[in-house]
């Protein structure tokens, strides 16, 4: 879990740093008053929160098993 | 139904109030503003066309009540001689710059004020600086041009959020970047009580509360300089500029972070609901100084910062109010039940581990 929280943040930040790296012409998040920008805050926002959930989703997936697994023992 | 409104109420008012200011936030559109302007400087006493740009400004459509000036300080005004409508977004124009200026420095800075009734007033400090060969100040004052007064200059549309050259639509941000910290601290404030409680009553709910709590605070930090970040790319210019809230809320994080492996390193489970809430309060006393205090101290890109009290309308309109506490108030009340579905599943996780031979009987 740790493990692939920390490979999800490394590549956010990796992201942040390509974006930062093209020019000012190119780059797609300036344009329209650079509202992408806002955009791209919200989905982070949004992923953020995915991930949390995921991770509540673990834990109630491992007692979920653990019920089921004594009910085909007992 | 009106059982359900009482217990789960707070939840649909937190789905609502962000709800309010995502479309809030994304819907009322930018007061117009200036957004470039050529040429940056001219020379006392030229006749000189200023090709201005507009940002959400209607300047075709408003063609026949367009007011454009130039202003040095707060009393001398000058007045367009003729202004040449582009199209919605440009216009050029024409001033004749009188030889002497009322300032007994070289070089007097133009403010350029455009007005019209569909966008309302706009200005732009320092949009052109005019050079005099010569300093007389009784003279300048004697001689100002005679041009069409400022008055009666129109407020424009009523719901706007302010342009800002460096922001632009990302003043938006506001809404989503900045409540994350603010449901941070309340989030973190829920669970020092939390905590405290525990001390006071040793009741295992509480210790699961206040690390439920704990994590959710930290998932909006990490969100808050994420965002931050990417916000700070596009406006500073870098992601991370080592700026002093930036370098003082990672510290912050970090000293939440070691709270878990505070935890996951005590094996007894008294032993680690006690001294992981002593450390929680201990964490608390250490976030106030770090977000509160010291970046006040010294100079931070942060608006609200460097001596400056925080939030004032300059940073912060009326109307940008209207948005920003719902959306405070919505990611604090989400903030809270997600930690309320991590500290449920925890107290399964205890209740089931509570009984090694097989699981109770579930009701």
């Amino acid at each position: 879990m740790y493990v692939r929280l920390a490979t999800i943040a490394f590549f956010l930040f990796a992201t942040t740093n390509l974006l930062s790296a093209q020019s000012e012409q190119t780059d797609f998040l300036r344009q329209t008053g650079m509202i992408y920008v806002v955009v791209a805050v919200m989905a982070i926002v949004f992923l953020g929160i995915t991930i949390y959930l995921f991770y509540i989703d673990r834990k109630l997936t491992k007692l979920e098993n653990q019920i089921s697994d004594h009910d085909q023992n007992g | 139904m009106k059982q359900w409104i009482q217990k789960k109420g707070w939840k649909l008012l937190g789905v609502v109030l962000v709800l309010y200011s995502i479309l809030m936030g994304m819907m009322v559109p930018l007061h117009s503003g200036i957004s470039a302007r050529h040429p940056l400087s001219a020379q006392a006493g030229d006749t000189t066309v200023l090709e201005i740009e507009g940002y959400n400004t209607h300047f075709a459509q408003a063609q026949d009540h367009l007011r454009v000036w130039l202003m040095l300080g707060d009393q001398w005004t000058l007045s367009a001689e003729h202004v040449a409508v582009v199209d919605e977004r440009h216009i050029k124009a024409t001033f004749i710059l009188p030889d002497l200026l009322p300032v007994d420095q070289q070089v007097g800075s133009f403010t350029l004020v455009v007005d019209n009734p569909i966008d309302g007033v706009t200005l732009l400090p320092e949009a052109l600086f005019v050079r005099q060969t010569q300093i007389d100040t009784q003279t300048a004052i004697a001689h100002w041009p005679q041009t069409d007064p400022m008055i009666e200059l129109h407020s424009g549309p009523a719901l706007t959020f302010p342009f800002r050259n460096i922001l632009r639509e990302t003043i938006r941000n506001t809404y989503f970047h900045v409540p994350m910290w603010f449901a941070m601290i309340f989030i973190f404030i829920g669970s020092v009580i939390y905590s405290l409680r525990y001390l006071r009553h040793q009741r295992a709910d509480d210790d699961r509360y206040a690390a439920a709590l704990t994590t959710t605070g930290i998932v909006l930090g990490i969100l808050g300089l994420f965002t931050g970040m990417v916000w700070a790319n596009y406006t500073w210019g870098r992601p991370w500029s080592g700026d002093i809230k930036q370098n003082m809320t990672a510290i912050a994080l970090l000293v939440y972070m070691a709270y878990f492996v505070l935890r996951f390193s005590l094996e007894d489970n008294e032993v680690r609901a006690r001294v992981s809430a002593a450390y929680n309060i201990f964490a608390f006393a250490a976030l106030i100084p770090l977000i509160f205090v010291i970046p006040r101290l010294t100079d931070s890109l942060h608006p609200g910062n460097g001596g400056n009290p925080a939030l004032g309308s300059e940073d912060l309109d009326n109307t940008m109010r209207l948005v920003f506490y719902p959306a405070v108030i919505g990611w604090t009340l989400i903030g809270y039940w997600m930690s309320q579905l991590l500290w449920r599943t925890n107290k399964l996780k205890a209740y089931l581990e509570a009984y090694e031979d097989g699981p109770p009987q579930l009701k």
